[in-house]
């Protein structure tokens, strides 16, 4: 089932143009361009090797694409850092987790809402006033927003290295939310995952996109067609860097060409049901 | 590390109260006991001989913090600390000897403090300056970085061109009554003594406040993980510089505290073999927690001593022993190394944290 809101009309958040990517004769995205909306969530799939992830690394800023241009919210960004595109609003998590394990949970949120604090070295190593009023208020946000959100009271003091492959994936996603992102670039949020993990996960991913409080446009990119298919507003299918069609889950699902070259001849999709 | 398991029954109401250090009545005692020991059971009954080894206690943690916040907090490894310590030494000294103070300042012991804190941002700029690589080499490479900062701070600039100023030869002395705090002078050891215990509360309250605080987890996040530090938001470079920044201003404060000490500075006092002792401390203690610092400073000072008392009544019959008391030292710390290495690879820190643990949660381990 799809979804089928309409959010064609909203404004466009993040453009790439002719994004060209290569690794020395490799190319891994030739000319890619992909329009996100405000407020929906925009799939990107593909077989392993398609150029997926260097998308992701060329809008967060962690690859520098050689030819082409990104747009956030009608502002070129190719040449800002990845640390300053944050600022603008862009969060995301990683394919494998990417989580600080040797500090708490709590700790890993609390470095989300980063940008949001102001305390440095000298009102930081002082303590008393300021950066205790901030950290007492940002502690708040998190334990209320985030972790409430994401069911993950009881481990709250536990060092993420420790935790179970499922809940590290949660954390993470806790992080990229204590951003208070626009834009969250999801990179397989489900990979690795138990069904009843896959359930909740697409459960955190529809609220976030769709509660007043959140409205955070998704650009998600996933392997379980069931849950692309099902949560996705558009779909956007890529092939050895090219793009073969950008179009809702039914125009995906019944193009020719996309079931020859990902979803596969016989079976219509493979779904872990 | 982790934060310690609360003892049964014992719920917190507030966030501040979940912030704090000191998180239970027992906790507040005991630390309040720990400062009356410090401060008023071991002046009174320590003689100078065993002043004089906390002092080294004392300057052996301020160096290591320096190394903690580097190498345990930020991940970036460094083998020249003693540069900076020496920067710290050196700035303070020659603060002191040549530049032309007014009498009323001089009169108000102002000169010497001043000069510590001057001390310590000469030597944090110094340590940015060997700290830049760092935005482009991790790891090994950076060992190597860390340790043209000793070569060249050590054993080029200081010993062939500092220590030539006001032509005294190889080493400054400073003559009494010129180290003074206010009305104190500082001239024996119980006064470097007191000196000591409030330079190293100051600096282990400042950087644990730092590691609860943005920056610190900012640290902690570039040593975990960089890429995503990075995407979270956070000017890597910019970080990583500031961790070398307040490293060597601690390792300044670390230098200009021990000049008080010292009847002549001079390079001797700052080898590349403290770098390593340093290093050894932090492993030995912990790597990435205060109280890693504190113990390894506290176990390895300790430890060389008692070494030291063992052997003295060997000395009678072998006469050798204290003549190569420097290389059994130095094989004493290697062999520390490889034991705490094997038995302990998460040093004195962890080992404390268990059982503080263990004590907590008792009866019910789990």
């Amino acid at each position: 089932m799809a979804r089928t809101e309409p959010v064609q009309d909203n404004e466009i958040l993040l453009e790439l143009k002719d994004i060209e990517m290569t690794f020395g004769k490799v190319t891994a995205l030739a000319g890619v361009n992909l329009k996100i909306r405000k407020g929906e969530i925009h799939s990107v799939i593909g077989p392993n090797g398609a150029g997926k992830t260097v998308m992701m690394n060329c809008i967060n800023g962690l690859y520098r694409p050689q030819k082409g241009s990104i747009y956030f919210k009608g502002e070129k960004i190719n040449h800002l850092n990845p640390h300053q595109r944050s600022r603008l609003g862009i969060s995301r998590t990683f394919q494998k987790v990417e989580v600080f394990g040797g500090m708490t949970v709590l700790d890993n949120i609390r470095l989300g809402r980063h940008i949001h604090m102001k305390s440095g070295i000298v009102s930081g190593a002082w303590y008393l006033g300021k950066s205790f009023r901030e950290e007492i208020e940002h502690r708040r946000f998190i334990e209320e927003e985030i972790i409430d959100l994401l069911e993950i009271e009881q481990i709250r003091h536990k060092p993420v290295g420790m935790l179970p492959y499922g809940l590290q994936k949660r954390v993470e996603l806790g992080r990229a939310l204590a951003l208070e992102p626009e834009l969250l670039i999801l990179d397989e949020p489900l990979a690795g995952l138990n069904l009843e993990e896959v359930e909740d996960m697409a459960r955190f991913i529809l609220d976030i996109n769709e509660e007043e409080r959140w409205k955070v446009t998704c650009l998600l990119v996933e392997h379980d067609m069931g849950v692309v298919m099902d949560l996705s507003h558009r779909v956007f299918v890529l092939n050895f860097g090219n793009m073969i069609m950008d179009g809702t889950p039914e125009e995906v699902q019944n193009n020719p060409e996309v079931i020859k070259a990902y979803l596969g001849e016989e079976d219509l999709y493979a779904t872990r049901r | 590390m982790s934060a310690t398991w609360l003892p049964c029954g014992t719920y917190h109401e507030s966030y501040a109260q979940d912030h704090a250090w000191w998180q239970t009545t027992f906790i507040k005692g005991k630390m309040i006991l720990l400062f009356i020991t410090v401060f008023i059971v071991i002046p009174a009954v320590a003689d100078d001989y065993w002043l004089s080894v906390c002092n080294q206690i004392g300057y052996t943690i301020l160096g290591a913090l320096g190394v903690q916040l580097l190498i345990g907090y930020c991940g970036q490894i460094t083998l020249g600390h003693a540069a900076f310590i020496a920067v710290g030494a050196y700035t303070s000294t020659l603060l002191i000897l040549e530049f032309p103070w007014p009498q009323f300042m001089l009169n108000m012991g102002l000169a010497y403090p001043i000069s510590i804190l001057i001390a310590a941002v000469v030597a944090g700029i110094w340590s940015v300056l060997f700290g830049l690589p760092s935005a482009k080499v991790k790891g090994f490479y950076l060992i190597l970085t860390t340790m043209a900062a000793q070569f060249i701070t050590v054993d080029f600039i200081l010993t062939q061109y500092v220590s030539q100023i006001g032509g005294r030869g190889q080493a400054f002395s400073l003559p009494p009554g010129t180290i003074k705090i206010g009305p104190w002078s500082i001239e024996n050891d119980i006064q470097v003594y007191f000196m000591m215990l409030v330079l190293v509360v100051l600096c282990v309250a400042a950087m644990a406040n730092l590691m609860r605080t943005r920056v610190g987890r900012a640290w902690v996040a570039i040593r975990d993980n960089d890429i995503s530090a990075e995407v979270m938001g956070i000017n890597v470079v910019l970080y990583k510089l500031l961790a070398f920044f307040v490293a060597g201003f601690i390792g300044g404060i670390a230098g200009a505290f021990w000049i008080s000490n010292l009847a002549a500075i001079s390079t001797e006092h700052f080898t590349w073999f403290l770098s390593l002792w340093l290093v050894g401390v932090i492993l030995i203690g912990g790597v990435g927690s205060l109280h890693g610092a504190i113990f390894g400073s506290i176990f390895m000072v300790m430890v060389m001593e008692i070494l030291q008392l063992a052997i003295m009544p060997l000395a009678d019959t072998f006469p050798k022993l204290l003549m190569d008391f420097l290389f059994i030292k130095e094989a004493a710390f290697g062999l520390a190394i490889c034991a705490f290495m094997i038995f302990e690879p998460n040093g004195l820190a962890y080992r404390w944290w268990q059982i503080k643990n263990y004590f907590n949660l008792w009866p019910f381990s789990y």
